[in-house]
Order: structure tokens, then sequence, then C-alpha cells
């Protein structure tokens, strides 16, 4: 139903805009101002200007757990696509079965972080694990994560890329199912092998999807806290903190709320560049959407 | 030619073998170990024959209350959150999907741009706050955090679904002199059932495993299953695995269940909610 009197719709949106701005923008906002200023319990916070982002940016631990976090969003993010692509090429080549086999890969969709890390855990035991056993077996190295902070760092993200395959995995191969079979078609007529196939129709038609994919899925991987903080909480002697779990232990453990607000606005800005690009993407389908 | 087929048929066979491995494996341990007598669980080498046993069941249920009341809260919150983001997505969807205007596009962007900001951020300020309005330790909290988390996705969704329901209706229904609400109560929301679902599957997985706001929000009144878990790994100084396998079945198989049940809406929602917005 159109309207000319936009002041009718406000109800309907009211809601979700008030959740929105009331437990989001706000509270953030309320972050900006204490990144900017000094508190702690029952303190009145006072103006200090940009102290605590100096501050944090000096600080040693910051630094590592911005380079560990950096590493496993980009290991991490890009072995999820590759694997995704290749998920998405093997269902669309045709399987038997397709139905069964597509539920069974989105199944760890469903597994909560906390489920996903007792698993886990329990599959790398470095003592009677069984993948340990399995792999000292075989002569293989085994993962020492309790104590080797790369170690812990390789499970983390074998974890994350366990707990989030389905996603891209789904995102890719709904893009490879939307390209016309026509163009394979007419690339077998023109002449086309099968990697050529691959390289000239179906990796260009799923840039767009690979880019949404890449940046989504870069948002949410730099936000990592429950499985590292579940983990490892961040040990030994913090040489495994990610930067989701620096900003915990200042505002939580240590009631330094000046820095981890600080913190909490460099994940904001990070977020907010990376969302930049998936705006600019999506802009043209808003824009397509308007009437 | 022949030979080819062949080798790409095995090619094949083998990468969804190892595709099985990889999906259930991590899953099948947790599930199969619940059963295992304690001594199988650790066992070297790896024990895969043993005599069920329903003990860790038992303990969980006799020793750990908490978990049992975990699973309560679980349950409470996710219904809530669930009802909550449904119903105000659903209103908005149905607003950005038959208008346009400046206002409205830009008040979209908003609400996907916001939506990216890191759940842990506003865990600072909202501390304060919610002791404050003496609304702390109440299921009320976890309900308004998760609903609100999931209201940009669930009207991005609600839109493209609505979208695809023919204006002829809802005008059909505006000459028989019904109002807005009517309309979308009677018209829209039986038609876009498949959306609705589509954003249930979300928030419900969501709420039900989530663990960061219920470390931070809740107290003894409160604490979720996935929380009360957190707690078996940390709080024994030898963990009890085979209550923790049981602790962690009981959680997982119903949202288990319920993703392969509802998997058609939950690839739908996926594809339009990462396509469209």
């Amino acid at each position: 139903m159109r309207t000319r009197r936009p002041i009718e719709l406000l109800p309907l949106v009211a809601p979700v805009h008030i959740l929105i701005i009331g437990v989001i923008v706000l509270p953030a906002l309320h972050v900006a101002w204490l990144s900017l200023s000094q508190s702690s319990f029952g303190q009145a916070p006072s103006y200090v200007g940009l102290e605590n982002y100096l501050r944090v940016l000096a600080d040693p631990a910051f630094r590592r757990a911005l380079w560990n976090t950096v590493a496993i969003v980009v290991v991490a993010v890009h072995a999820e696509l590759l694997l995704g692509l290749m998920l998405a090429l093997l269902f669309a080549s045709g399987l038997p079965f397709r139905r069964l086999l597509l539920v069974c890969t989105l199944a760890p969709y469903a597994v909560s972080e906390v489920i996903a890390v007792v698993s886990w855990r329990y599959l790398f035991d470095p003592d009677a694990g069984p993948v340990t056993q399995l792999l000292a077996a075989l002569g293989l190295p085994v993962l020492d994560w309790s104590f080797e902070p790369l170690h812990a760092m390789i499970l983390v993200a074998l974890l994350t890329i366990w707990l989030h395959l389905p996603f891209t995995f789904i995102i890719l191969y709904a893009a490879r199912l939307s390209i016309p079979v026509d163009l394979y078609e007419a690339a077998r007529i023109d002449g086309a092998r099968p990697l050529q196939a691959f390289r000239r129709v179906t990796l260009p038609l799923l840039g767009p999807a690979i880019v949404v994919a890449l940046l989504f899925r870069y948002i949410f991987a730099f936000r990592i806290f429950s499985e590292v903080w579940l983990l490892t909480g961040g040990g030994p002697a913090r040489t495994t903190e990610v930067v989701a779990v620096y900003l915990y232990r200042e505002g939580f453990s240590f009631n330094a709320f000046g820095t981890a607000a600080a913190t909490a606005w460099i994940m904001v800005l990070a977020s907010l560049v990376l969302a930049a690009g998936y705006v600019a993407l999506l802009r043209r389908q808003v824009n397509a959407h308007a009437h | 030619m022949r030979t080819d087929r062949l080798l790409i048929g095995l090619g094949k066979g083998l990468a969804v073998a190892l595709l099985l491995v990889w999906s259930l494996v991590p899953i099948a341990f947790v599930v199969v170990s619940s059963f295992k007598p304690g001594r199988d669980i650790f066992a070297v080498p790896a024990r895969y024959r043993f005599t069920p046993t329903l003990d860790h069941y038992g303990a969980l249920w006799g020793r750990w209350w908490v978990f049992v009341e975990g699973l309560w809260n679980s349950t409470l919150v996710t219904a809530g959150a669930t009802a909550l983001a449904v119903a105000a997505s659903t209103c908005a969807g149905y607003v950005y999907s038959r208008n346009a205007g400046r206002m409205l596009g830009a008040s979209l962007l908003f609400l996907i741009v916001v939506r990216l900001i890191p759940p842990i951020v506003i865990t600072l300020p909202l501390f304060p706050i919610i002791n404050a309005l003496q609304v702390n330790d109440t299921h009320l909290v976890l309900v308004v955090l998760y609903a609100t988390f999931f209201v940009s996705l669930g009207t991005v969704l609600m839109r493209t679904f609505i979208d695809q329901i023919p204006r002829e209706l809802d005008e059909a229904a505006q000459i028989d002199g019904a109002g807005r609400l009517a309309i979308l109560r009677r018209v829209i929301v039986p038609l876009a059932a498949p959306g609705i679902l589509a954003v249930a599957v979300f928030v419900v997985v969501f709420a039900w495993n989530e663990f960061l706001f219920a470390f931070i929000f809740t107290g003894t009144r409160t604490k979720t299953a996935p929380l009360v878990i957190s707690e078996m790994i940390g709080s024994i100084d030898g963990v009890d695995w085979g209550i923790l396998f049981a602790a962690s079945t009981v959680q997982l198989a119903p949202v288990l269940i319920f993703v392969i049940v509802m998997n058609r809406y939950l690839v739908a929602g996926l594809t339009a909610g990462a396509t469209k917005g």
C-alpha cells in the first residue's frame, strides 16, 4: 500500500530502529566518548583526547592480539573461500544424494562455538585425542596447542574454518547455480575445455558472490572471541589473545574502560572500513530496487 | 574415455568422503563419546567398540541440575528473541518492500551497516546501564540483545520475500476496506511464511548457541546452556569428559535436528541475506 504520508509508516518501522539505535548505535557512541576519556569503576570520566588510542597501539599485548587476529582472519577466511569454491563446483558438477550431502555439509552451522571447542579440544587432546593418536601413528607432527602459541592459533583457525565453511559454501553454490547453463553450452560449442570454461565463465560470474562472501567473513572473523577464550583463554602469557579477548581483559578484568573503549573503536573502524566495500556493492542493488 | 569417467567418479567419491569426514566426525565424536564408559573415552589406542552406557546422562541429571535450568533459560530466551525479531522484521520488511524513497533507502543501509559493528563493543556501556535499569540477570536482556542483532538481516530478508508477493493482492484487500495492519496480517504474513521461517532459523540458531553476551550479562538465575557447558570445561580441574559430552549432545541435538529439517529455509535465507543486503 503506497502512501503520501510517510508518517503513517513510522509505527511499522519504529521497532526495528528503536532496537538498533537503543542497543547498538547509542552504546557505540557512548564507547566512542569513553575511548576519549579516562575512567574506571566509581570514577568520573575525564577527557584525555587520543591518549587511550596511543596507549593501546603502543601496548605489546595489543599488537600481539592484532597480529593474531589478522593472521586468523587471513588464513581462515581464504581457506574457507578456497574450500567453499571447490565444494560449490563439486556440488554443481552433479552428485547423487545431493540434498543429503548438502545437509551434511551444513551441519556445522548448527553447532555452538562452545560445543565445537569441546569437540576439537577432545580430538586434538595432546595426550590421547583421537586425531593426535592418528597423526602420531602416521608419523606426522601433532599439535601441542596448550603450550605452543602457534599450534593454538592453527587449532583456532581450523575450528573457525569448520564452523563457517557452510556459510561461504552456500553463498558460492547459490551463485554458481544461478549461472545459466546456456553459457557453458556456448563455451563448449566454441571449443572451450573445462578449465577454460571455469576461467572464462564460472570465475568472472562468481566474482560478486566471492567479494560478498569475503567481506562478510572478514568482518565476522575479525570479532572472533569465544573460540579463543574457551580454547586457550588467551594464554600462555597472553600469547594467543585476539583483539576481542584483549578488549575483554582490559574492560572486565582490569577495569581499564578507556583503553577497552579505544580497542572497541578500533574494532568498529576496522569493521566499517570493510563494510564500506560491502555497501558500495549493495548500493546498486538498493537503487535498482527503488522502482 | 571410459577410464576418464572412472577417474572423475573416483575423484568425486574421494572428495565426498573427505567432506563427510570433515563435517560429521567432530559432531559424531561428541555424540558417540557421550555413551562411552568413562575409561574408554581417552583410551590409547582409541577404542571404537564399547558397551554403550547412559551413566553420563544420569550424572548430568543428578549432579548438574544447573544445566537443566540452563536448557530452560535457553528455551525461554530463544523463544522470546525469535518472536521479537520476527515480528519487528516482518513489519519493517513490509514497509521497505512496498514503499520507496530516499529516506527509506538510507535508513535500510543504516540498518545493514550498524549490524556489522562487533557485539563485544557494546558490552562495555551496556553493563552499567543494565544495572541501572535493574534488569540485570533477567531473560529480557538476552532477548533484546539477540533480537537486535538479527532485525537488520530479518528486515532485509522479509523485504526480499515480500517483494515476491504481488502488489495486486494488497490493492484488492485495500479496496475491500482492509487497513494496513489487516493487510499485513491476512495477506502478507501467510504468503511470506517462508521468509518468516528463514528469519526464525537464523535467530533460533544464534540465540540457542550464543556465548559472548550470555557470558557477560547472565548471573546465577539466567545462565544459558552453552554458558553452563563452558563452565564445565573450565571449572573442574580434571574435566569430566563423559558429563561434558552428554551435556553437549543434549544442547546440540535439538538445534541440529532443527537445521536439518529447516535446511531449505536456511539456504534461502543465507542466499537472499548476503546478496540482497
